[in-house]
């Protein structure tokens, strides 16, 4: 008994583990450095909750890592439908938080089905796709089944209204077809039809805020409302911390307030003001491992279920860093994304935390169970 | 079909075309990073550090209160205060130095105020001195150079003309306190902050939404020592950016006229007490005013903690408007509505002539007039001129309290106005239920008694008083009392004209009004009557008075001494209510002086003031005629007298 035990710890992966506690390491030195000078105590405190998240979701990832992939195979679709079911709830009765409702209120606990979401997507896409596992390269009328099992959460999310995690649904959808071999003759196809709807969308189905990020983005000069403000000011903060930044606590555009939300969409500005280029260069190549880790995760477990949820778990990670990267330095719209591990926020730590404990249980499958 | 390991194996060029591509994105990222803080970065860094782009707050003009005559009562005045931002501090003691000099503080008073605030990020600004002169602001803006660190905020204060007078019904202004931030958030979905002002009490607190307007925002570059550089307008880095102008509130014009208002507070200064005067045909408030008072513009400039103590530790209390936020029982003055309640259940007649004589026995308790030794028969119209105890008693002891309080709540009693002002009492009518539910204690046939002569239970509110007298000035017409007239936009354009409501047309007989409005013209009209001397000149004033019994003396002695020997809490308050004049009736005015003893002496003269300003105001050829009247009457009744003393005399002579 005691051996088998010394012998698991032996084969467990820890290096997911390991990742996430070095990302959120840095994460939450950058959180208190954002908010030590806030004037509110609340604001000062956070980084304190942020921890007490951190160890939470530390735990749900150890259990979750210590269940067999096989299991998890099986709850698929009914996590699936149960999330679904969330979903409507929140639209029937969900709490008001920021002129949207994304919560639920379960006993006190407040939960994001939103969130959840996405690794419920992620799992049921998974098992459909090697439900029919067969080598054939993807067509486009391969892509109806999966494409409205993506579909109904998508729009369930976008009626929230939450344009960003909606969005982002659709994105994951596209990485795993896209590791499903969706020939590229379609890719272009999907492209074309992806812009006409696009369009469209913009001209009937957005909320007039929604509009006017995307609008900010495109011509920062139609903006009169000051919503380029926090783009400006994000880029004057990252800029200036140039090649070595200006080191911890000593953020000015943090300190005076300039950047709203630096806590939690805007920690990468933050970040990059203190610790100027090479900073960001070790943060980034850290992401990079990790995700390159999922990556070698999906060619190297026994099952292909088990190599589809991985690069599914993976893009979940790749969109959120990648878009959040690219929003604070001006180069996409403002959707309100956090940065994995970085950005203040019980649940987008929490989703994580199963992102990674469901990765080191997908390996721990190769060698223990 | 392929095993699972095959499958994986088809896959592995997606998922290093996927290793790619996340490569890539990433270099996008790194490239971009380069070229915001390599490339870029010298630029940015300038931004950053040298020219700071702050935006700044722009507060929306308050709007004015007017005077139905267009008196400005309320507006704005810029006010200045000296800050200190301690991240720009450079050179410190030779800037202490200077500045102390200036604004004429100790050098270590301006250090104190540093070291308390040390605790505080360096960057927030500090609070110098509040409230600079317009010549200290000069100096520092002068001496900008040498006083890094020190700059001047400007901000509009708001200004009430007259102090005191009225300050409860106009309220007052102070900053958002943190705990009624998140409240007034959702309640008015406006992004308060803290360092705004938002009405806090009476009008400005009512009407807060109207005449707040909308703050706007301009962007300043300022520049590393904290100073201003210039307003943003077209900047490479600052295109897209645009100032927003704020939109000035609303002016407010009121029903109130100011020179009732000088009167009332003229007539009531230096004693506890509130009048209220009400226009009996559409329910404006004319006047409203309570004393003690407090300077509002105090609230907006900063309070000092001085002037906070001083009135917080007065026992009489300055903040309370007692117009509607105080209630007592209102004595004698409630006797009209008794008298009513006997004559509309038919139990009295205009014919009806009671005993006035010394006591009322009812079960085992002698009930006693005020006056004693008072053995003639009255009827109801003299019972209100010589507020004759004992005649209400007997309908107290005849009609059910139930039946009184139906009476009672026609006239408006018991329940609020409906004056649109915050936190307004609804007094109390007792009825046989309220107890037992409060006490648990059945209803007992002598408090029907008390009651009927506005004693006991009965709680009213000056408002109330005077409203439930306009009801019977205007013969059952009573309109919800309001004090907001019109709003105004900047031009002085009306936007909103508030209309008078009417909300209750009692249907009463016509002999029941005569009978009490004669009544209580006798009160003050005729010899005898008990505010006969208190009357003034050509008001016609129809009134009567009150003495709200205050309980709680200590001692037995205290108990039966004269009113005016005891100790000045134990003494009861005054109560005078009229509507004038009685030909003619257009206003309505009640009045309460705590303490003052008696309605005649104490009350009577305050609500005369205001009546008689308000007939010299705006019926002057009325009050004249009156006058004239009034001293034919005199003359006749003094020539009457002395025939019958002389009568009397010659009889004895004989």
């Amino acid at each position: 008994m005691n051996k088998t035990f010394v012998d698991l710890l032996k084969k467990y992966d820890y290096s997911f583990l390991i990742s996430m506690l070095f990302i959120f390491i840095i994460g939450i030195l950058n959180l208190y450095s954002a908010t030590h000078a806030h004037t509110s105590e609340t604001m000062q405190g956070l980084y304190k909750s942020q921890i007490l998240w951190f160890v939470v979701a530390n735990i749900v990832a150890i259990a979750i890592s210590f269940i067999n992939p096989k299991t998890i195979f099986k709850l698929t679709y009914f996590a699936y439908g149960v999330n679904i079911i969330l979903l409507v709830l929140v639209l029937i009765l969900g709490q008001k938080g920021m002129g949207a409702q994304r919560w639920l209120v379960i006993g006190g606990f407040r939960l994001q089905p939103s969130e959840l979401m996405k690794i419920s997507l992620a799992l049921a896409l998974s098992k459909y796709y090697c439900s029919k596992s067969s080598d054939r390269e993807l067509y486009l009328k391969d892509l109806i089944v999966p494409f409205i099992i993506t579909l109904i959460p998508t729009i369930l999310i976008i009626m929230q209204p939450d344009l960003g995690t909606g969005l982002l649904l659709l994105l994951i959808f596209l990485v795993i077809s896209f590791y499903k071999r969706l020939r590229w003759k379609t890719i272009g196809t999907l492209f074309i039809i992806g812009i006409i709807s696009g369009s469209v969308m913009y001209k009937f189905g957005l909320k007039e805020y929604q509009k006017r990020r995307i609008v900010t983005f495109i011509n920062p000069q139609a903006d009169a409302k000051g919503g380029g403000y926090n783009v400006i000011q994000s880029q004057i903060a990252i800029g200036s911390g140039q090649l070595t930044g200006k080191g911890f606590k000593n953020s000015s555009q943090a300190s005076l307030n300039y950047l709203p939300e630096n806590h939690t969409d805007f920690v990468f500005s933050i970040f990059n003001e203190e610790y100027g280029f090479f900073g960001s260069i070790i943060l980034i190549t850290l992401y990079v491992l990790l995700l390159m880790r999922f990556v070698w995760l999906a060619t190297s477990v026994n099952y292909f279920f088990d190599s589809v949820l991985a690069i599914g778990l993976m893009s979940i990670f790749f969109w959120h860093t990648f878009i959040n990267m690219c929003m604070v330095m001006g180069l996409s719209p403002v959707v309100g994304l956090p940065l994995p591990l970085m950005s203040y926020g019980g649940s987008s730590l929490l989703t994580f935390g199963v992102c990674i404990g469901l990765a080191t249980s997908l390996s721990n499958s190769r060698n223990i169970f | 079909m392929f095993g699972d390991k095959e499958l994986i194996h088809i896959h592995k060029a997606r998922a290093l075309q996927i290793a790619n591509i996340i490569v890539i994105c990433f270099a996008v990222v790194v490239a971009r990073l380069g070229y915001l803080q390599i490339y870029k970065g010298k630029l940015y860094q300038k931004f950053s550090q040298q020219n700071r782009l702050r935006k700044e707050v722009v507060r929306a003009p308050r709007g004015m209160i007017y005077d139905r005559n267009d008196k400005t009562l309320v507006d704005n005045t810029p006010r200045f205060d000296a800050m200190l931002t301690r991240q720009f501090l450079s050179n410190k003691e030779a800037t202490f130095k200077k500045v102390s000099k200036i604004l004429d503080m100790d050098l270590s008073e301006v250090k104190k105020i540093i070291k308390k605030s040390s605790y505080q990020a360096k960057y927030i600004p500090i609070i110098l001195k509040k409230n600079i002169s317009q010549k200290e602001v000069a100096m520092i803006e002068t001496e900008n150079e040498t006083l890094p660190g020190i700059s001047v905020n400007t901000f509009i204060s708001r200004d009430y003309l007259d102090k005191e007078i009225g300050a409860h019904a106009l309220g007052y202004i102070s900053e958002i306190s943190q705990r009624q931030l998140p409240k007034y958030r959702k309640r008015d979905d406006v992004d308060y902050k803290l360092g705004d002002f938002i009405g806090q009490f009476g009008i400005e607190e009512q009407v807060d939404k109207t005449i707040r307007g909308d703050n706007g925002f301009e962007y300043v570059e300022v520049d590393a020592l904290g100073r201003k550089k210039k307003y943003i307008n077209q900047n490479d880095l600052f295109d897209g950016i645009k100032n927003q102008s704020p939109k000035p509130g609303q002016n407010i014009k009121l029903t109130i006229d100011r020179d009732l208002q000088l009167a009332g507070y003229e007539a009531l200064k230096g004693t506890s007490g509130s009048v209220v005067a009400i226009d009996i045909e559409t329910g404006e408030i004319l006047a409203m005013v309570s004393t003690p008072s407090f300077d509002p513009s105090q609230f907006s400039r900063g309070l000092t903690q001085k002037y906070w103590n001083s009135l917080i530790n007065n026992e009489e209390n300055p903040l309370r408007d007692r117009n509607i936020q105080e209630h007592f029982s209102p004595g004698s003055s409630f006797k009209p509505f008794t008298a009513i309640a006997a004559l509309e259940e038919e139990f009295i007649t205009g014919e009806t002539q009671m005993q006035c004589h010394g006591y009322f026995k009812f079960g085992r308790r002698i009930y006693r007039s005020w006056k004693r030794g008072n053995s003639m028969k009255v009827g109801v119209v003299d019972s209100l001129k010589n507020s004759c105890n004992i005649f209400y008693y007997k309908i107290g002891a005849e009609l059910d309290i139930d039946v009184l309080a139906k009476y009672y709540r026609m006239f408006g009693f018991g329940k609020r106005t409906g004056i649109k002002l915050p936190r307004e009492v609804s007094g109390l009518i007792p009825t046989k239920e309220w107890k037992l539910k409060r006490n648990g204690i059945p209803w007992q046939g002598g408090e029907t008694l008390s009651c009927a002569i506005g004693q006991s239970y009965i709680l009213t509110s000056t408002l109330q008083l005077a409203n439930a007298y306009a009801t019977i000035a205007t013969r059952g017409k009573r309109y919800r009392p309001f004090i907001v007239k019109e709003v105004l936009d900047q031009n002085q354009n009306i936007v909103k004209t508030m209309k008078p409501e009417l909300i209750a047309d009692l249907k009463l007989k016509e002999s029941t009004w005569d009978l009490i409005q004669r009544g209580l013209y006798r009160v003050a009209n005729s010899p005898g009557g008990t505010a006969f001397w208190r009357r003034g000149k050509g008001n016609q004033m129809a009134g009567k008075t009150g003495t709200s019994q205050v309980v709680g003396a200590t001692s037995v002695q205290q108990l039966y001494s004269k009113c005016e020997d005891k100790e000045y809490k134990f003494r009861h308050h005054g109560v005078f209510a009229a509507f004038a004049p009685y030909q003619n009736p257009k206003i309505a005015v009640a009045a309460l002086v705590e303490h003052g003893c008696h309605g005649s002496s104490a009350a009577a003269p305050v609500v005369e003031k205001v009546i008689s300003k308000y007939m010299e105001k705006n019926m002057p050829q009325f009050k004249e005629k009156y006058a004239k009247i009034e001293r034919e009457q005199l003359i006749k009744y003094i020539r009457k007298r002395k025939a019958a003393r002389e009568k009397a005399q010659e009889a004895e002579d004989e």
